[in-house]
């Protein structure tokens, strides 16, 4: 009784050691929110995927890391990064500054608008969605999220604020008819639009926003690294062809 | 409808190969906590009262919080403030398995309250150590007993496994998740889901009824 004891213990702390010395290689590891396509999100062949994966990759090649993406929840991406659980985040990250207290952003790379999405037949506009006694669903953690709420008690607009694990399930409740709209970032509108029955409404008055890659504050080799990976990527021919294939900007 | 269809046959091989991680994840917890659930057990039952304190205090701590925010205390907070950089999954092992020893240990404890204590009197006149009876009399009783219980338990981790996809592990809810985001398959990704953990919850509770039948003593049981 006593040996098999002894042996489990053994056995726990072999694999744990194990499990931490894959750790030591020059891999970087990066975070991404596999529920944000075209971004980021899982493939059919269940390989992490995206306009920022793909980025990712190249830059990788091309300034002479590993890059490992795991896919994790948004909402636990940040405490992910600062207890180095994960070393950047390229997932479609907005530059805000409430974020910027804790990390530290790459430059900007794209710049994303914030939408309104309802049903296709719908007939509600900005205005009435604002003013009206509607419910709007967000993804949790979110700018846009964070901005809606406060602007509602600044401004007295009455709509119920619902929210989501990720932008697809606000899209989905959209479809179901559980709420008037949804609230997101343009592109995964975008992606919602080819995908399922409904259409984008237009801004709602949110300043657009410029996605950057995260990494921790101290990380300052990281920092440079991607900067210069992401101004050859962005001057390189592949960047175009990134475009071309996710259609973020549609 | 056949869309629906065709994105499931294409998700189901994901999905199924996340049961590994789900099952890794419910083994680990389980083990542990059936590792160190049978001496909290003793301890709660028989050992000096300082010990019991100590063991009560423990059950009483793990029971008490949610199992989400344990997972975000020990991953983000201990583990990070001791300097274990460890994996999302064995955070997720170490975290249910430490809430399993609190949970089983209360099985085990049952179990044993449940059998006569007068058979430790009859083992110290025979000469045995107190340790000793435990070990060869009151044990081989009370983990028979704890069977039902604990194929209970098993369901229940490994339903609550799927929490661990807020660290981070790719077990079957977060793959789920991530396919149900790509294709807005929502209703029939999410049933697809809740089928797989169904099959595992009855593979499980199926072996354990087996072990059960297996390791049953003729002429005793619990409602003899």
């Amino acid at each position: 009784m006593r040996r098999i004891y002894f042996l489990l213990f053994l056995g726990l702390g072999l694999v744990m050691v194990n499990s931490q010395s894959t750790w030591a290689e020059k891999t970087y590891i990066n975070g991404i929110d596999a529920n944000f396509p075209p971004f980021a999100f899982v493939n059919k062949s269940g390989e992490p995927d995206g306009f920022d994966v793909k980025a990712a990759d190249w830059i990788a090649q091309e300034m002479g890391f590993e890059v490992e993406h795991r896919p994790m929840d948004w909402d636990g991406i940040i405490p992910n990064l600062l207890a180095k659980k994960i070393d950047f985040i390229a997932s479609g990250m907005s530059i805000t500054p409430e974020r910027d207290i804790k990390v530290d952003f790459t430059i900007p790379y794209w710049t994303i608008t914030q939408v309104f999405v309802v049903g296709e037949d719908s007939g509600l506009t900005v205005d009435s969605i604002l003013h009206g006694d509607k419910t709007l669903g967000v993804q949790r953690g979110t700018s846009e999220a964070e901005w809606l709420k406060e602007q509602a008690k600044e401004k007295g607009w009455k709509f119920t604020l619902r929210y989501y694990d990720s932008a697809p399930m606000a899209v989905a409740d959209v479809v179901n008819g559980r709420i008037d709209a949804a609230a997101m970032d343009d592109a995964p509108a975008a992606d919602a639009v080819r995908k399922r029955p409904v259409k984008i409404l237009g801004t709602f008055g949110m300043e657009p926003e410029k996605f950057g890659y995260a990494v921790r504050e101290e990380d300052d080799q990281l920092l440079q690294t991607l900067n210069d990976g992401l101004r050859r990527l962005m001057k390189d021919p592949y960047w175009q062809e990134l475009i071309e294939t996710y259609k973020p900007g549609e | 409808m056949y869309e629906s269809l065709l994105v499931i046959t294409d998700a189901l091989p994901y999905i199924l190969e996340g049961s590994l991680v789900t099952v890794g994840i419910v083994l680990g917890a389980m083990g542990i906590g059936l590792f160190f659930g049978v001496p909290v057990a003793v301890i709660q039952v028989y050992a000096p009262k300082a010990l019991r304190l100590v063991a009560g205090a423990y059950v009483w701590f793990f029971r008490g919080i949610p199992v989400l925010v344990l997972l975000f205390l020990f991953y983000f907070g201990l583990f990070s403030l001791l300097g274990f950089n460890i994996s999302a999954f064995f955070a997720a092992v170490i975290v249910l398995g430490l809430r399993g020893v609190a949970y089983q240990s209360q099985i085990f404890r049952g179990s044993i309250l449940s059998l006569p204590q007068g058979q430790i009197k009859a083992a110290r006149a025979l000469g045995m150590s107190d340790l000793k009876a435990i070990q060869s009399i009151i044990l081989p009783q009370a983990l028979r007993l704890s069977i039902p219980g604990w194929s209970n338990e098993y369901s229940i981790v490994l339903k609550d496994s799927a929490i661990a996809f807020v660290l981070g592990t790719s077990e079957i809810m977060s793959r789920t998740h991530f396919v149900a985001s790509r294709t807005y398959e929502h209703l029939p990704l999410y049933l697809t889901a809740g089928a797989v953990f169904f099959a595992l919850t009855t593979m499980g509770v199926r072996a354990l009824r087996i072990l059960e039948k297996r390791v049953s003593l003729p002429g005793y049981s619990a409602h003899s």
